[in-house]
């Protein structure tokens, strides 16, 4: 179970490279991130959850092509691993085995939340 | 900002720092993504919010998963070092000598170094332990004389009183009596104390620590006394319900205990142990109330913020306004400085210790400077053992930087192995270095010492580390390997430079240890004008001192004791009486002379064998014969009389007979010259009794002597002295130079030749192929042995011949101190030149024939 412990950051950062597919590059997953959660976020922040879980193998890298642009200095393209996806299937069923099972107070916290 | 091409780039420090601490790994794409934002910053916003923006980002990529891992490179450090400190441990073992010689020479040097460090702080701690030493003040005194200004600490004893009453700026002032040890009692132990006499806020203006008692109260009473701990121990064998306990003073006084103080420390110059008042001092001796009589010392403590130059100002007539002496006029100077600035000539001060005690500081550098030189030496003139290694480390690919640490580390493992050592040697010889030095030093690891010799193990091993470092790392790894080793002249210059310069040394220092050892022989040998062997003397207390006459008749009974008299003054090198009182026939009206006076009993003359050369000794069967005087030569030279015996001078203001002349005798050290000088015959006021005892039988006599004492004078302990001992003890500062220069003879002879011997090997190492050469051609051992010899027999020849006439010089310097003393012989100079060639031979004998002896073959195989 260790390997498969992910941060709630670390989810959405995962999440969010499976969303971008093949544009999902470090500033490209800010920007995503920034606009869906609609708060500033560094680069430090991104980039040290993106090395986190790819040394824990829910993700790959590779290097894609040279640009004009930033410098000259290639973009690294993450991909999440099957096991990522697996990882994330769980808990989402987790969540809605929960959700199913608490209905009153479901019904309260959607009454709480309009 | 002007330059364009800056304008659209990231600030350059942050891009430095990203790429200083962001992992190898990471950097091209994290490098793009934040120059991506910044572009894009730069669009949306200004170049300067882009920029801090970009700033804040490196910042914040500052987190444990992105930066490089250290802790690796540590993991790197650390085998290095322990490869480092094996390589070090390797070449120890395999070259014990060079590692044994090295460990020799710098320990000593540390060694040295360190003592010296321990004895100049505590030279520059004595008496600062005042609490208000900053404003502690002793008042000295200018006497204007005809002869000059000389300074002298006694001042009337009324000057304090005076100064705290007169002067706002004065907080407390107090007097402080001359030192003398009195009988106290109680019950039935009788202790022989040194005490003094003090005014009221004694323990105000000094800070000896008041165990019991109030520091304002204690010395109020005018029957108080203040004990010290260590004597109170003694008295009552407790400090506990000791404060109003009354104890018997000299037997025919009780005083009352009012306060215990801590013993004064070792760091104070005066020591004692108790203090009586200044009631008390007053009532018993009434003539320091007069203004013309100067005697005890005056400290003052002034207000914060006082100048002591208007301080100053204000007491110049203060003696003089209150019918003091006309010549004497009163200074201030701080008491704290006293110690090492405590000399002064014409009411100047002229320095005094601190300019040799800072000199011996430096003493202390030159010598650590010479340890950590030499082992330059040593370790550079191995270089072609370790030439190969340095050449194929550099060959495989090891930097600079690498190889200078390599040599670093061996250097302060070596400083660090012989910092150890020397706390051994300094832990072995502190209690006989204190006994020389008379002080109590002790090897206490406070954060000061620990931090100076953290201080010296990095200067140590940096310095002596420093040079071989970059020396041997600078190697070019193909002429290395080709077996060329660099040198030039200039080096070579300095290391024989070097080797000269501490033979000198070493010359020097075996010179004066003859000269002061000859002048020490001198002293004691020379014919000093009486005889002082076998003279016990001590004082008659108590009922003793009332009964003196039957006394010495008694004393002259007890078997052994060949002859006894009394006088007022114990002889050699202390106190005598001086007085200006004096005028004779043909005495000018201006002229003021000085001279010293003995009051003798009968007998005296004969008992020390004074040689009377005209006129007649003091005699019993004439009963005008007391008050009349005998001179000494010198003084009938002063006077100028012409057959003197019988001829009147007046003395003390009464005409007195001359009865008789003695030979010119040195009552003081051979320092001072013999002035004029004249016994008078006062028997009543005597009180040290003086007596010879026979040869062999001493022990016996002494015991005699006690046993008559404790029947005629109970309560009263039985202390003698011998004359010889307080002779010998005038010439203690010589005796003490004299050891300690044979100390640091030694430390520099081995120091240097140490320095010779790592030349030795040097040149052996240089010149080893030319000896090959030399022995396939035919050289005898003996030839090589001259050859290398020669070398170093001409460089310690310059040596001698630089420190000979240096060596004159400073040792005549040193006998100018003496009036009398010995006249410097060519044999001195000779000796310390033939030794320290004799050992400078012995040195290089055995690497020159260890050189001599090598077979060609061997080390001409790699040619």
């Amino acid at each position: 179970m260790k390997k498969t412990k992910l941060g709630e950051f670390e989810e959405l950062v995962l999440m969010t490279v499976v969303v971008l597919q093949e544009n999902a590059y470090g500033v490209e997953i800010k920007r995503e991130l920034e606009s869906r959660l609609n708060e500033t976020l560094s680069v430090g922040s991104i980039q040290s959850a993106l090395k986190r879980m790819e040394e824990k193998s829910f993700l790959t890298s590779e290097f894609g092509e040279a640009t004009q642009k930033r410098g000259g200095k290639r973009k690294r393209i993450y991909k999440a691993t099957p096991y990522a996806h697996k990882v994330l299937q769980d808990m989402k069923d987790v969540r809605t085995q929960l959700w199913a099972a608490m209905p009153a107070a479901a019904a309260k916290l959607n009454f709480l939340m309009n | 900002m002007s330059d364009s091409r800056h304008q659209v780039k990231p600030p350059k420090w942050s891009h430095r720092l990203l790429r200083y601490f962001l992992r190898k790994e990471f950097l091209e794409e994290i490098e793009g993504d934040i120059e991506e934002l910044f572009d894009e910053n730069v669009e949306l916003h200004s170049l300067a919010k882009a920029r801090r923006l970009y700033n804040k980002e490196v910042i914040r990529l500052i987190r444990p998963a992105l930066v490089k891992k250290w802790s690796i490179g540590q993991k790197l450090n650390t085998g290095m070092l322990q490869h480092n400190l094996i390589l070090t441990l390797r070449s120890y073992m395999r070259y014990k000598s060079a590692f044994l010689i090295n460990l020799l020479g710098l320990s000593t040097g540390l060694a040295c170094t360190l003592l010296i460090y321990l004895w100049v702080n505590s030279e520059f701690e004595v008496n600062r332990f005042h609490e208000k030493g900053d404003r502690l003040y002793q008042v000295l005194a200018n006497y204007d004389n005809s002869n000059g200004i000389s300074t002298n600490q006694a001042t009337p004893a009324l000057l304090p009183q005076t100064l705290a009453e007169t002067l706002p700026e004065v907080e407390f002032a107090t007097t402080q009596s001359w030192l003398s040890a009195y009988t106290l009692s109680y019950e039935d132990t009788n202790i022989k104390a040194v005490g003094q006499y003090a005014g009221e806020d004694y323990f105000n203006v000094f800070s000896y620590d008041l165990i019991q008692g109030d520091k304002n109260e204690v010395l109020k009473d005018k029957r108080a006394v203040v004990i010290s701990e260590e004597l109170a121990t003694k008295l009552f064998g407790t400090t506990v319900d000791v404060v109003g306990k009354m104890v018997d003073f000299m037997h025919f006084k009780q005083f009352q205990v009012s306060g215990i103080f801590k013993s004064p420390p070792a760091s104070s110059t005066h020591q004692f142990d108790f203090i009586m008042t200044f009631g008390e001092f007053k009532e018993s001796r009434s003539w320091i109330l007069n203004w013309k009589n100067n005697a005890p010392s005056t400290f003052v403590v002034l207000k914060e913020g006082s100048d002591i130059d208007a301080f100053n100002a204000k007491i110049v007539n203060v003696i003089k306004e209150n019918n003091g002496e006309p010549n004497v006029t009163p200074f201030a100077v701080l008491y704290s400085d006293l110690y090492l600035n405590g000399k002064f000539e014409n009411g100047r001060p002229t320095g005094g210790k601190a300019a040799s005690v800072r000199l011996i500081g430096l003493i202390a550098f030159f010598i650590l400077a010479i340890a950590c030189i030499n082992f330059m030496n040593l370790s550079t003139a191995r270089v072609s053992r370790r030439i190969k290694e340095i050449g194929i480390k550099k060959a495989v690919g090891a930097s600079r930087k690498t190889l200078m640490l390599q040599f670093m580390s061996e250097s302060v493992i070596m400083a660090f192995i012989s910092l150890v050592m020397s706390l051994a040697i300094v832990w072995l010889v502190l209690p006989e270095f204190n006994s020389i030095t008379d002080k109590s030093l002790s090897l206490v690891f406070t954060g000061e010492l620990v931090m100076a010799l953290g201080v010296t193990l990095a200067i140590t091993g940096i310095l002596s580390g420093s040079y071989p470092a970059l020396y041997l790392s600078g190697f070019k790894p193909v002429k290395i390997l080709k077996g060329q080793t660099p040198s030039s002249w200039r080096e070579l210059f300095l290391r024989k430079g070097l080797v000269v310069f501490q033979f000198v040394l070493s010359v020097v220092l075996i010179v004066s240890v003859l000269v002061v050892q000859k002048q020490i022989e001198f002293t004691q040998q020379k014919d000093i004008g009486f005889n002082k062997d076998n003279i016990i003397s001590f004082e008659a207390e108590g009922e003793l001192e009332l009964k003196l006459e039957p006394f010495l008749d008694e004393l002259k009974k007890v078997p052994g004791v060949t002859m006894a008299s009394s006088t007022a003054h114990s002889i050699a090198g202390s106190y005598t009486g001086s007085t200006y009182d004096l005028s004779w026939e043909g005495k000018l009206a201006d002229e003021t002379v000085e001279m010293e006076y003995m009051r003798v009993n009968h007998d005296f003359i004969e008992l020390l064998e004074f040689e009377i050369i005209a006129g007649r000794s003091f005699s019993k069967e004439f009963k005008t014969d007391i008050g009349k005087v005998i001179f000494n030569e010198e003084a009938i030279k002063t006077m100028g009389i012409e057959d003197p015996v019988g001829k009147i001078v007046n003395v003390w203001g009464a005409d007195q007979q001359i009865l008789g002349v003695v030979k010119d005798f040195h009552f003081r050290s051979f320092h001072q010259k013999v002035g004029p000088a004249f016994f008078v015959l006062k028997p009543n006021d005597t009180w040290v009794v003086m007596a010879r005892l026979a040869a062999g039988s001493e022990q016996e006599t002494l015991k005699g002597i006690q046993t008559l004492y404790h029947d005629l004078n109970p309560g009263f302990n039985f202390e003698y002295q011998f004359m010889d001992d307080n002779y010998a003890a005038q010439y203690k500062d010589e005796q003490r130079t004299a050891t300690l220069a044979k100390y640091f003879a030694s430390v520099a002879i081995i120091i240097s030749c140490l320095g010779l011997f790592g030349l030795a090997a040097f040149t052996a190492e240089r010149r080893i192929k030319e000896i090959g050469i030399r022995k396939i051609l035919g050289s005898s051992t003996a030839n090589i042995v001259r050859l290398l010899s020669g070398d170093f027999t001409k460089i310690v020849a310059l040596a001698i011949i630089i420190a000979l006439p240096l060596s004159y010089f400073l040792a005549t310097g040193w006998l100018q101190d003496f009036e009398y003393r010995i006249s410097l012989n060519w044999w001195f100079f000779a000796t310390a030149g033939l030794l320290a060639l004799f050992i400078a031979w012995l040195t290089v004998g055995f690497q020159t024939l260890k050189a001599a002896t090598v077979n060609p073959a061997k080390c001409l195989r790699s040619e």
